[in-house]
């Protein structure tokens, strides 16, 4: 009892500490909101916006004909394409600054495509796609479309004397695409929002763990560290009682970014509450590990801070806090496993956008609650060791 | 009849790696005495304050308050300790008040008897007008009436101060020397270290010298000097500002190698082989425009006592 009493006040007056600095504490919770904010707005589509599904492109053409012609407007007309006319000259530079970053070019003998019968091997005209070197999904993109359109008006063209000559419906494709986001939860509707709020609260949990342990270092180099030590005060106390103030931060600064997502841009828990909570929990504690673990291995503050920012940027970035992690390679985001980030992202995204249920949580809090216990187990072994050898005179 | 000793360090043995920082350090402290630790720096006066309250472990040797050791009962012995370390062992971010608040509660108090003591903790270091300013905002001589007083707190028997002085100008440090004379006077075993040997005749019942953490020499101040007395005649000064340092090295080159010319922060040490040489050496520093605050000339010292055995080595022997 006595000892949860004086946990609780070095815990609180790690509390006093942080927020004695008010601009500081205020920063603390601003700067995840506002990255979180610009990535979501980055990365936004809405659903029903037409002009963001349509691929922007240019048209040159270069074969006189009249089919040529015919496919070219169908192609301006489609609501697949945001397209406009260009030149071979303009389009080099338009390419070269993705502005847009494909063309499609209807080179000379185009028209030939109409003497095309079934099974015929003779030498057939091209359509040719240029494309930003980066751009290869829109180039795929392109091609699934000129061919829709092309192969339209080479129907039209064959067969259009036998049929009523405006029916476009005749020429509809015979069945019909519908496009069904799968996921484990029922509700899942992508908001970018959702994936940007939970990867900077993430990462800016790991950043407070780590300003924790740095101002732990701080402390040790002064003489309020000796005046402490030699107080009643066990050293069990001293460290749980930053853990604990470290982790309630943590958890404020939780409330503070999602809470601010809800409102302005309606991020929402569409899965387990409850999972939500223990991941968040789960999440804070690994902060306040990360913290300590700075603490005992950082050695100086200068080398500490260096290390741990690199390190907490490399695992954001590999546990798909910035971006997805389907972005990367397989092989990366196979390996990004082996990090807590990743499966704190899993989860978050979850139960947040992916209206995953608790069951399907609970790994990801397992495993992020595991590696908090684990680097907390091993920073206070280290610690206690380095206060020994202080002690007696070793360091 | 003597007050019963308080705090007893006996063959006291600490290492830093491969070097021996205290080796076989024995003092005691008795209630109502004030013991100044004198050596010259890396002699292991802050290593013997760290050990006596609790913070280093000895390789070898005891160390205990009132009987009790730091490993038989770690929090009954830290509770009749007050420590405040070199540095200023406060939080700037807090007020004085919360500080004490704070610590106090380290220490087990809580409630009304908090709140009595720190209200009268901090009339003791004339701090009560300040109790609501936060400590970054305190000057040097502030800061260390703080330090103090924090110590004070839990009203332990025995205090430990680490180097008091070093952030105080003439009159912060009278004011603490009153103030420790007054601790005395109320039954408190003091333990404090300085490197300024005025200080410690200035304030001290009786002077452990230490040099390459060996005790060698115990006694009162006169006493010890008395064992001691081809002193050279010695200025101590205070200056307004520090003088830089080419202006020194210009006054030792002038003076010649019979006079010592020394600064550490504010303090001027000035030595000569005789009272003439001495005022000659004040004159010569006055007229490269060094303003002096104050300066007192000791009727001894107990220089040449430090001085002496710091060059005898690891000679070990005890004086007076």
């Amino acid at each position: 009892m006595h000892r949860l009493h004086l946990t609780l006040l070095l815990a609180a007056k790690d509390w006093r500490l942080f927020w004695a600095d008010r601009r500081g504490a205020l920063l603390c919770f601003l700067v995840p909101v506002i990255l979180a904010s610009a990535f979501g707005a980055v990365f936004h589509r809405p659903a029903t916006s037409l002009a963001a599904s349509r691929l922007p492109v240019l048209i040159v053409v270069e074969d006189g004909s009249e089919f040529a012609a015919q496919v070219a407007a169908d192609l301006l007309v489609t609501p697949r394409f945001q397209a406009r006319w260009a030149t071979a000259g303009e389009v080099e530079a338009a390419l070269a600054n993705r502005r847009p970053a494909v063309a499609v070019l209807l080179p000379r003998g185009f028209a030939r495509l109409q003497d095309w019968q079934p099974g015929s091997t003779a030498d057939r005209p091209e359509v040719r796609i240029l494309y930003h070197p980066t751009a290869t999904t829109e180039r795929q993109w392109a091609e699934g479309v000129v061919t829709e359109v092309v192969m339209k008006r080479l129907a039209r063209s064959k067969f259009g004397g036998l049929l009523p000559p405006h029916d476009d419906a005749v020429f509809a494709t015979p069945f019909r695409v519908e496009g069904v986001p799968v996921s484990a939860g029922a509700t899942a509707r992508f908001n970018s929002y959702s994936h940007s709020f939970c990867g900077m609260t993430l990462q800016y949990l790991l950043f407070w763990g780590m300003e924790s342990g740095l101002q732990f270092l701080r402390e040790r180099q002064r003489g309020v560290w000796l005046r402490t030590r030699a107080a009643p005060v066990p050293l069990g106390c001293v460290l749980a009682g930053k853990a604990l103030a470290t982790a309630g931060i943590a958890l404020l600064q939780v409330l503070v970014t999602f809470g601010f997502g809800y409102v302005a841009f309606g991020v929402t828990v569409t899965g387990s509450f409850v999972g939500f909570v223990l991941l968040c929990l789960a999440a804070c504690g690994l902060a306040a590990s990360t913290g300590l673990l700075v603490a005992a291995l950082g050695g100086t503050e200068a080398r500490a801070r260096s290390v741990s920012i690199l390190v907490i940027l490399g695992v954001s970035m590999l546990g798909g806090l910035w971006l997805p992690s389907f972005l990367l390679p397989g092989w990366l985001s196979d390996t990004a496993l082996s990090l807590p980030t990743a499966w704190a992202m899993r989860g978050l995204g979850g139960v947040t956008w992916e209206g995953l249920g608790l069951g399907a949580v609970l790994p990801s809090v397992a495993v992020v609650a595991a590696f908090a216990a684990a680097f907390l187990t091993f920073a206070v072994i280290r610690l206690e060791r380095s206060e020994r050898h202080f002690r007696r005179g070793e360091q | 009849m003597p007050l019963p000793v308080a705090l007893s360090l006996c063959e006291v043995r600490v290492r830093y790696g491969p070097r021996w920082v205290l080796d076989g350090v024995s003092l005691t402290v008795r209630r109502g005495e004030v013991v100044g630790l004198l050596g010259p720096n890396g002699s292991g006066k802050s290593t013997t304050l760290a050990v006596a309250a609790g913070v280093r472990e000895p390789l070898a040797g005891r160390v205990a308050v009132e009987g009790l050791s730091p490993g038989s009962d770690p929090a009954g012995y830290a509770r009749r300790i007050g420590f405040v370390p070199q540095e200023c062992a406060l939080y700037e971010e807090l007020t004085a008040a919360e500080n004490l608040d704070f610590f106090g509660r380290l220490y087990g108090l809580s409630g009304a008897e908090l709140r009595r003591r720190v209200t009268r903790t901090l009339a003791r270091v004339r701090l009560s007008e300040r109790a609501g300013h936060r400590v970054g905002s305190f000057s040097g001589g502030l800061k260390q009436r703080l330090n103090l007083a924090v110590a004070l707190l839990h009203d332990p028997p025995v205090l430990l101060l680490d180097e008091p002085t070093a952030a105080l100008d003439p009159a912060g440090r009278d004011a603490l020397f009153a103030d420790l004379a007054r601790l005395r006077d109320d039954g408190h075993a003091v333990l404090l270290s300085t490197h300024h040997l005025d200080e410690a005749e200035l304030g001290c019942d009786r002077v452990v010298v230490l040099n390459a953490g060996r005790v060698v020499a115990v006694g009162p101040p006169a006493e010890v000097f008395r064992c001691h007395a081809r002193e050279r005649p010695v200025l101590y000064g205070h200056v307004r500002t520090c003088p830089p340092r080419f202006l020194l090295r210009a006054v030792r080159q002038r003076l010649g190698p019979g006079v010592e010319v020394e600064m550490t922060g504010r303090r001027l040490r000035l030595s000569a082989r005789d009272t003439a040489e001495l005022g000659q050496a004040l004159a010569a520093v006055l007229a490269e425009g060094v303003e002096l605050e104050t300066y007192r000339t000791p009727r001894g010292t107990l220089e040449r006592a430090v001085r002496a055995d710091s060059s005898a080595g690891s000679e070990r022997g005890r004086l007076g």
